[in-house]
């Protein structure tokens, strides 16, 4: 008990003391994150709008794919993207395996099918006069969208904030794809990770925190864009 | 000639092999008020989705004050109509900012849409709600602020959806004077759906009805233009004088073709309004016969084929018509 204790304040006492190591993880990690949420979003959101207003056959089938992918295991994006980006596999030649940027990619995958998800079934829940309404004051077809997408913005913000605590709390992409390298592809939970197995608990432990920490800001933020909306 | 503001040439629109609506030929003048009515599921949505540009139509043309419209001008023409919607629906922010939302889709610089926002508040009396949310306010006021969205926009066309169907009672009184003016100026062409005869044709100067997707222009019934006294409670038509429930001032009436009562003698009932006149016509409609009075002004009455059986009158017959003040329907005024 002593020792889980002791841990703690170390923890503490690290994090207070704004160890340059420990920040320097943290900001490699919500750098990463912020790219690949920004990335799939940005792909996703006029994607989904897309699939949800247009009919083609199977649709339904694709949505049971994205259905199915929220659940995708990290490793198993990690596995495939490593197989791709691997030295012998087709794109190794662009030398991404062990950067930032592999990381990335693999988190836009990773939270791609989330958000498809989510605005997929915001659009489809949305009132439908949204739209019809639009149309009649005379929107072209980009303002359409930019209405619709402004009118569900919560549910955008919850598939952002939603995908956004997946890809930072994930571990196998970024340990498969990154390699946990020190000072450049190392993140939060990586180093969690290498930290507990080396047997320095406190840093892992301090890491940890502040992976929650950075949750509940973010969600916070939700909380108080809601608010100020209403 | 008068300028049409729609040319509607061998229009149809339909789904899965049914024509919902099927026009040859039908135009719509500047300027004019005109009620398109029929029962639910007729087709009327679908045409004022058709004359917003909203929808496209299977084939066939419209032409929009000459022009012919095309599928890739859509939006252009759009924005030169005003469409109210029959639950209209406003957007999740401020009521001022849902008024200004169609000019700013047209690009109107914000000082200009601003002020016309403002002007259109104070002319429907919304100021107290410019700065509430949408989800804020009642159905009432709902429909009032998607009234002014569509008005600020001055639109040359204005298009409504079963306008006194769902309006708030508190509103339709507002809401007929805001018509009557528009009327009374010229300054807009009004379209607007209705299931209720009698109320359309109290405010339209055409009413046209729908069937099978085919439009035909419809006769007003019972529809008296006159002056009214307050002190003797009489509206006078210039040949007769109806008795009216109590109202304040009218210029307009309207009596329910099957609210008048025709016999052969004189009724000795509590309906106040009773004529003495002669059938001048006999139409067959569906189940039922139209009976046209003439007693100074001409009535129509709907009866049943039996009840015309059971009176024994044919076009020359003397007889009487009966009708209850409250029978009578009129314009609000103001």
């Amino acid at each position: 008990m002593n020792y889980f204790t002791q841990s703690f304040a170390d923890a503490f006492q690290l994090i207070l003391a704004l160890d340059e190591e420990l920040y320097f993880v943290v900001w490699t990690s919500l750098k990463i994150s912020v790219l690949s949420v920004t990335i799939a979003a940005t792909l996703s959101i006029p994607l989904g709008l897309l699939i949800a207003s247009s009919k083609f056959p199977g649709k339904s089938v694709l949505q049971s794919i994205l259905n199915t992918l929220m659940a995708l295991p990290t490793v198993v994006v990690g596995l495939l993207m490593f197989g791709l980006l691997s030295r012998q596999g087709p794109l190794g030649g662009w030398g991404l395996l062990y950067t930032q940027t592999a990381i990335v990619i693999g988190q836009s995958l990773l939270i791609m099918p989330i958000v498809l998800n989510m605005v997929i079934s915001a659009a489809n829940t949305a009132d439908p006069r949204i739209r019809s309404t639009s149309i009649a004051l005379g929107a072209s077809r980009f303002q359409q969208n930019m209405i619709f997408i402004n009118e569900v913005r919560f549910a955008m913000l919850a598939a952002i904030v939603a995908s956004f605590g997946r890809a930072i709390g994930e571990v196998g992409i970024a340990m498969m794809l990154g390699g946990n390298i020190e000072g450049y592809t190392r993140t939060m939970t990586t180093a969690i990770a290498l930290e507990t197995s080396k047997g320095e608990f406190e840093f892992a432990l301090a890491l940890g925190i502040l992976l929650l920490l950075v949750a509940f800001i973010v969600n916070v933020f939700l909380e108080k864009f809601q608010k100020l909306n209403k | 000639m008068k300028t049409s503001a729609y040319e509607l040439n061998q229009l149809r629109f339909g789904y899965h092999d049914t024509d919902i609506v099927n026009i040859d030929h039908y135009s719509i003048n500047d300027g004019e008020i005109l009620a398109l009515v029929g029962p639910n599921g007729s087709g009327k949505s679908t045409l004022l989705n058709l004359l917003s540009f909203i929808t496209t139509p299977a084939s066939g043309e419209i032409r929009y004050f000459g022009e012919a419209v095309r599928q890739n001008m859509q939006t252009e023409f759009r924005r030169r109509v005003g469409y109210l919607q029959q639950h209209p629906y406003l957007f999740n922010t401020t009521v001022i900012e849902n008024i200004e939302l169609g000019m700013k889709l047209r690009g109107i610089n914000r000082q200009l849409r601003h002020g016309r926002a403002q002007a259109m508040i104070e002319q429907l009396n919304l100021g107290k709600l410019a700065s509430k949310r949408a989800h804020e306010l009642s159905g009432g006021e709902i429909q009032k602020v998607a009234l002014a969205r569509i008005l600020v926009l001055e639109p040359v066309v204005l298009i409504m959806d079963e306008p006194f169907t769902y309006l708030d009672k508190t509103f339709t009184g507002e809401f007929e004077k805001l018509l009557l003016s528009i009327r009374e100026h010229r300054t807009q062409t009004i379209i607007f759906s209705s299931h209720d005869h009698l109320r359309a044709q109290l405010v339209a100067d055409r009413v046209c009805s729908i069937h099978h997707g085919k439009l035909m222009d419809e006769a007003h019934v019972n529809l008296f233009h006159g002056k009214y006294s307050k002190e003797q409670g009489m509206f006078n038509t210039g040949n007769i004088d109806i008795r009216l429930s109590e109202v304040d001032d009218v210029e307009i009436i309207a009596i329910e073709p099957t609210q008048i009562v025709l016999s052969i003698t004189e009724l000795d009932s509590s309906m106040r309004n009773r004529f003495r006149g002669e059938i001048v016509s006999l139409h067959a409609r569906n189940d039922h016969i139209e009976v046209t009075v003439q007693s100074g002004e001409k009535f129509q009455v709907i009866i049943t084929r039996a009840a015309l059986e059971e009176l024994g009158v044919t076009i020359g017959s003397p007889v009487w018509i009966s009708f209850k003040s409250s029978a009578v329907r009129v314009l609000r005024q103001f």
